[in-house]
């Protein structure tokens, strides 16, 4: 197991630019972080500023347009598409704000999913969706398709799902967005759980509770980091 | 002309013992004068004649019963006694006639007509087709005026008007197919496009391009498959609709549509094979864009 504190995630002066409309938008510019391993990352800042697509970066869901991204040494931003999908299979758990679970499964079945598709045999992929659905507190529910579920429900699930293939690393963009305030702490306390558990978590979020749940909080603006702290070790 | 007559041949089907001697089927009789008439006289047989099965729905006509048959309208009628029905066989080219047919034996026939020792046809029956190459031959060498010809080579010459038919329909067919796997993938694209979220989904949690086309062409496939099943029992079902209603119209045994093995499985072969290429092609467009297209950022 990697000791605590070892570089997990680094992103080297990347930058981001966009064609729109015969113009280019600098969504990022060269921005450089550093994760660590067992580090839970708050990303703030205005909206527009650049930080989804710093996080869509670090998960390998996009190429930078200059810099590297570092997943322990390895430039995940060069990756062709074979290897960048691998990588998010095994390495690395989303969470989105819109929970993007598939309606016509199961909450086991879409936890499952990721397990099947990196070739963990049936019994062994049940048996962890359930412990994993426990986890989250819908040990009861397994059965449940998502339409049947609560958005807090939903976004536990999509949190389980997440975890699957038990990467290290779990990276959620505004996952409290769509919840109210209640079910938002929820969230924010699973969250909680999950880092003690030994996951490394990066967030993006407008929320200040879920912001002030992290050790640190980076703020960002106009595509560049403005001010990098540290709340708690 | 023969003493002793037999009853009618065994085609016909609602037939009795004939009160006269040997019978030949003669055939293509027009019925011009029909007249139900007193029961026969008791002492004087009467000739005995079959009758089309559609002429005894129409007119009511019974076995037994004695009718008045004359080569013309206002021609000098002969007496007969109904000895036996005679249904439709399953002829095409039969189907749209509406006159009767009616049988006689030869001399009766020839009695009625005034046309003395002539027949327009006669068939011969043969156990085997070198017998039949034969005959045929026997008679070409002999006969004057007129010449034998095997009753599988009429077919032939007969059924040329249905084979144009036949490519008409497989023209329509093929234009029907065309059409559909158009529609189908049409059908697939929007779906596929409409499901873009769940791809992109997939593609982000890491499942591979292959992983999603092949789902997204299982799913075709399945629908494409379980699609012709249902067509395949809806066709069996029309196609027993369309022959009950045309062999109730046209009162004949004649098939009109056919649901065959081999059109079952030329159907869902060609179902599978336009819901596995459909299916591919709208797969490909869709995982071709990056996953964070797809959820339009």
């Amino acid at each position: 197991m990697t000791p605590p504190g070892t570089l997990m995630l680094e992103a080297v002066e990347i930058h981001r630019d966009y064609a729109m409309a015969g113009d280019a938008v600098h969504a990022l510019r060269g921005l450089s972080l550093a994760v660590h391993e067992g580090d839970y990352v708050a990303i703030v800042g205005p909206s527009g500023c650049g930080k989804s697509t710093l996080l869509s970066l670090l998960g390998a869901l996009d190429r930078p347009t200059r810099g590297a991204v570092r997943h322990r040494g390895r430039d995940v931003a060069r990756l062709d598409d074979r290897a960048a999908t691998d990588f998010r299979l095994r390495s690395v758990g989303f969470v989105f704000q819109r929970f993007h679970l598939l309606p016509m499964l199961t909450a086991a079945e879409n936890v499952a999913l990721p397990m099947a598709e990196a070739g963990v045999p049936p019994r062994e992929r049940r048996a962890r969706a359930a412990e994993l659905l426990a986890y989250v507190g819908l040990g009861a529910r397994t059965a449940h398709r998502p339409t049947q579920l609560s958005g807090g429900e939903q976004q536990r699930v999509a949190i389980a799902r997440a975890l699957a293939n038990r990467p290290a690393l779990v990276l959620a963009d505004e996952p409290t967005g769509e919840l109210d305030a209640r079910t938002g702490t929820e969230i924010i306390q699973l969250f909680d759980r999950l880092n003690r558990d030994g996951t490394t978590l990066v967030v993006v979020t407008h929320d200040e509770e879920l912001a002030r749940a992290a050790r640190r909080v980076v703020h960002m603006k106009d595509g560049a980091i403005v001010r990098d702290e540290r709340l708690r070790d | 002309m023969p003493a002793h007559r037999p009853a009618f041949p065994p085609s016909s089907p609602c037939r009795r013992p004939a009160p006269r001697g040997r019978w030949r089927a003669a055939i293509g009789a027009a019925l011009l004068g029909l007249a139900a008439a007193a029961p026969a006289a008791a002492q004087a047989p009467l000739p005995t004649i079959a009758l089309d099965a559609r002429l005894r729905d129409d007119a009511g006509i019974r076995l037994g019963d004695t009718i008045a048959i004359a080569a013309t309208p206002d021609g000098p009628a002969r007496r007969m006694v109904v000895a036996a029905f005679a249904r439709r066989t399953a002829d095409p080219s039969e189907v749209a006639r509406a006159e009767y047919k009616v049988r006689l034996h030869l001399a009766d026939l020839q009695a009625l007509l005034a046309y003395g020792d002539r027949v327009d046809r006669f068939a011969v029956v043969t156990r085997d087709s070198g017998a039949t190459d034969r005959v045929v031959a026997g008679i070409n060498a002999r006969a004057f005026g007129f010449r034998a010809h095997r009753s599988r080579d009429i077919a032939v010459e007969t059924g040329r008007t249905f084979a144009v038919i036949n490519r008409f329909h497989r023209a329509i067919g093929v234009i029907t197919i065309l059409a559909s796997a158009i529609f189908l993938l049409c059908i697939m694209l929007l779906r596929v496009e409409e499901r873009r979220r769940e791809v992109a989904t997939l593609r982000l949690i890491g499942l591979s391009r292959r992983t999603v086309v092949r789902a997204i062409v299982v799913e075709a496939t399945a629908i494409a498959v379980l699609g012709a099943a249902l067509g395949t029992g809806l066709g069996w079902a029309v196609s027993q609709v369309v022959n009950r209603y045309y062999q109730g119209l046209y009162r004949t045994p004649l098939v009109f549509s056919l649901v065959t093995g081999e059109v079952v499985a030329l159907a869902v072969a060609l179902s599978a094979g336009l819901g596995v290429g459909a299916g591919w092609l709208a797969a490909r467009r869709v995982v071709g864009r990056p996953p964070l297209a797809l959820l339009g950022r």
